[in-house]
C-alpha cells in the first residue's frame, strides 16, 4: 500500500512538491523455494509468514512507501513481522525476492536499485546509504578503532586525505559525545550505548541521502535511550538526511517518525501520519499495539 | 619470441630434451591450459585467474607459479633469465635454471637483463627497464591482497567484484595513525588499470614504479596458491595511498654500492665481520655490467 503524499503537519507547504528521495514498491523477500501461493496464504488474515503449501517464509511482501528528503518513515511491529528483513533488503544486505526500489540519487530516481549490478549497488551503499544495525558487532568492526570505523565509510566514498578523514571523524564522534581522546581507541572497549553512538557516527559520515537504522535503542537502558533519542533529534533538525527507523518500540517512532507504516505478518496493515495512528488506530493489530503500551 | 602470450611449440623438438620428459617438462595440454589463463589475465588487468597448478619438481611455495608461466611461453629462440631477489645465483635460481636448459635444449639461457626474453624473478623487477619484446615473470607466494583484512576467499573475491576495497584502505589508514606513516614495505598493494587491488609479489616498493605503464609484460603466477594475474604494458599500476600520506619508495640517503658505486639502484645490507655494514645492489647483473664497464673504461 502506499502513503498518501499530503503531510497535514506541513500542510501548503512545498513538501508536495518534492521528490521523494526513496522510493519502495512492492518490496518482497520470501525465505525457501516459494511457490505461487506463497503471498496468498500468507499474512495478517492467515495470521502466519509461513505458507502452508512449500513451508516458505514469506519474511515480508508488498511493502510500499515514500520517503521526502529530510523526513523520517517508522515501521513498526512486533519481532518477526518483516521490518528488519525489509531494511536489509533496502541496504543491500539481502536480494529481494521482488519489488523495486528507486533513489533520487542514483539515475535520477529513474532505475530501480535492486536492479543494479553488484559493482553499482556497492557504490549505492557506500555513497548514498548509512545504516545502524540493531547489534553493534553487526555494524562495526570492533578490532579496529572507532576512528578507523567512521573513516571506513569515508574511504569507501573515496576519501583519499588522512587530516581530511580524521577531521571528519573526530567532528562526527564529538558530535555523538564519545571524547576525541578515545577516537583512536577500539569500541570493543566501549560500553553497548557508546557502541550504538559509533554506529550512528559511521551511517552519517559520508553524508548518505538516507540513514536506515534497526532498533538501534532495544539493546540499550532507558536513560542511556534517551541519550541516543536526543542526539537523534538533533541530528534530524541540522542534518537533511531522510530516515527509515524500524522500531517495535511505539515511543520511539512517535519521538521521531512524522510517518509511519505498520507491520504484521510481513505485511503493511496500516500506514500514515503517526500522530493519528497512536491517537486513532484503525486495523485490529495497531488498536492492541497502541493499547498494550501505556504512552 | 615477442610479447606475444601464445607459444604453440612444435613436438618434432622433443627429440633432444630430456629423455622421457615432454619439452619443457609440462606437457602440452597442461602448458596450454596455463596460455589460456595467462590470455584471460591479460585481458582483465590484475584480475586472479584460477588455474590448475601442476608438479614440478620442485616444491610449491618455490617458485612453481613462475615456473609453470615460464615453462608454459619458451620455444626455440627464447633466451631465459632466472633471478631470486635479483642474484642469478642463488640455488632456487640455478636449479629452475637448469631445469629449463635440460627440458627445453633449444632455449638459451643468460644472466644479462638486455639479451633475455623471458625473465622469472622473485621478489625483485631488474633495474635495468624492460622493453615491449621482454616478458617479466613473478613468482607470487601470496597472490590476494586482501587476504589480511579478509580470511574467507568467497569474500575476497566478492570484493574485487564489487571494487569494495574500504577494508584495505581502513587498514593503511590504521597503519597512518598507529605508526605514523605506511609501513608496508613489501609487496605494496597498488590499484590495477583502475580496477583491480593486487599485490605485485614481495618486491620492494623501490620497484614498482618498474611495473607502472611499462613497455613490457608482467605476469604473476602463484602455483601454491593456482592464481595467475598480469599487468599488461602500458597499464596504470598505482599504489595506494593518501593524499597527505604519499607512497614513497625506499631512500637509502648518499650511500652508495661498495662494489660499482651505483646510487641509483636498490641497496642491500651487507654485514662484515667487523660489524660494518657494506651496502651493494641487489639486481647483481646490474652491478656486473657496471664493474664490466668501468674496467673496460667506458663508465
Amino acid at each position: 500500500m502506499t502513503i498518501t503524499q499530503t503531510d497535514p503537519v506541513n500542510a501548503g507547504q512545498t513538501f508536495r512538491d518534492t521528490a521523494p528521495v526513496l522510493r519502495v514498491e512492492n518490496l518482497t523477500r520470501i525465505f525457501g523455494p516459494g511457490c505461487p501461493d506463497c503471498v496468498a496464504r500468507t499474512g495478517p488474515e492467515a495470521e502466519t509468514n509461513t505458507c502452508p503449501t512449500c513451508g516458505s517464509v514469506v519474511a515480508c511482501a508488498d511493502v510500499s512507501f515514500e520517503l521526502r528528503p529530510g523526513r523520517t518513515i517508522g515501521i513498526v511491529g512486533e519481532s518477526g513481522s518483516g521490518k528488519t528483513t525489509a531494511l536489509r533488503c533496502l541496504y543491500g544486505d539481502l536480494a529481494p525476492t521482488s519489488g523495486r526500489a528507486y533513489l533520487s540519487v542514483y539515475r535520477d530516481g529513474e532505475r530501480d536499485i535492486f536492479e543494479a549490478d553488484p559493482q553499482d549497488r556497492r557504490r549505492i551503499r557506500n555513497f548514498h546509504l548509512g545504516m545502524v544495525y540493531q547489534n553493534p558487532s553487526q555494524g562495526l568492526n570492533l578490532l579496529i578503532s572507532s576512528g578507523g570505523n567512521v573513516a571506513e565509510r569515508l574511504l569507501a566514498a573515496e576519501w583519499r586525505k588522512v587530516a581530511a578523514i580524521r577531521d571528519r571523524a573526530a567532528g562526527l564522534l564529538g558530535r555523538m559525545e564519545i571524547p576525541v581522546s578515545r577516537m583512536d581507541e577500539i569500541p570493543a572497549n566501549f560500553s553497548g550505548g557508546m557502541q550504538q553512538r559509533v554506529q550512528v557516527a559511521k551511517a552519517l559520515a559520508n553524508g548518505p541521502v538516507v540513514v536506515l537504522l534497526d532498533e538501534m535503542t532495544s539493546g540499550l537502558d532507558v536513560s542511556v535511550q534517551a541519550g541516543v533519542l536526543d542526539l537523534m533529534q538533533d541530528i534530524q533538525r541540522q542534518e537533511q538526511v531522510a530516515m527509515v527507523v524500524v522500531s517495535h518500540d511505539l515511543g520511539v517512532v512517535r519521538l521521531l517518525c512524522e510517518r509511519t507504516l505498520v507491520m504484521k505478518n510481513g505485511r503493511v496493515v496500516e500506514a500514515g501520519v503517526t500522530d493519528q495512528i497512536l491517537e486513532d488506530p484503525h486495523h485490529p493489530y495497531t488498536q492492541l499495539l497502541v493499547s498494550s503500551v501505556n504512552m | 619470441m615477442t610479447a606475444t602470450v601464445t607459444n604453440p611449440v612444435s613436438t618434432d623438438q622433443q627429440a633432444e630434451a630430456l629423455p622421457g620428459y615432454n619439452y619443457a617438462f609440462l606437457d602440452e595440454i597442461s602448458k596450454k591450459a596455463i596460455r589460456r589463463s595467462l590470455l584471460k589475465a591479460v585481458a582483465l588487468p590484475g584480475y586472479q585467474v584460477p588455474f590448475g597448478s601442476r608438479e614440478l619438481p620442485i616444491a610449491r611455495g618455490w617458485g612453481t607459479g613462475g615456473l609453470q608461466i615460464t615453462l608454459a611461453l619458451i620455444g626455440a629462440g627464447d633466451t631465459v633469465k632466472v633471478i631470486d631477489q635479483g642474484e642469478d645465483d642463488s640455488v632456487n635460481a640455478v636449479n629452475i635454471r637448469r631445469l629449463v636448459e635440460r627440458t627445453a635444449p633449444d632455449v638459451t639461457t643468460t644472466t644479462e637483463t638486455g639479451t633475455a626474453t623471458i625473465i622469472q624473478t622473485r621478489h625483485r623487477v631488474p633495474e635495468q627497464p624492460l622493453r615491449e619484446d621482454q616478458i617479466l615473470v613473478l613468482q607470487v607466494p601470496l597472490p590476494e591482497p586482501l587476504r589480511l583484512v579478509e580470511r574467507r576467499e568467497a569474500e575476497t573475491r566478492r570484493m574485487h567484484g564489487e571494487a569494495d576495497y574500504s577494508r584495505m584502505w581502513v587498514a593503511l589508514y590504521e597503519d597512518i595513525v598507529q605508526n605514523g606513516r605506511l609501513t608496508r614495505a613489501a609487496g605494496y598493494p597498488a590499484l590495477v588499470n583502475g580496477r583491480h587491488v593486487m599485490t605485485p609479489s614481495p618486491i620492494p616498493r623501490w620497484d614498482l614504479p618498474q611495473l607502472h605503464m611499462s613497455q613490457h609484460l608482467s605476469l604473476f603466477g602463484a602455483g601454491r596458491e593456482k592464481r595467475i594475474y598480469a599487468v599488461p604494458p602500458l597499464t596504470s599500476v598505482v599504489p595506494l595511498s593518501f593524499e597527505d600520506y604519499p607512497f614513497t619508495i625506499e631512500q637509502f640517503g648518499d650511500r652508495a654500492c661498495a662494489r660499482c658505486g651505483s646510487t641509483t639502484s636498490f641497496l642491500v645490507a651487507i654485514p662484515n665481520e667487523d660489524g660494518s655494514v657494506e651496502y651493494s645492489c641487489s639486481d647483481s647483473d646490474w652491478c656486473y655490467s657496471r664493474i664490466d664497464a668501468q674496467e673496460h673504461g667506458t663508465a
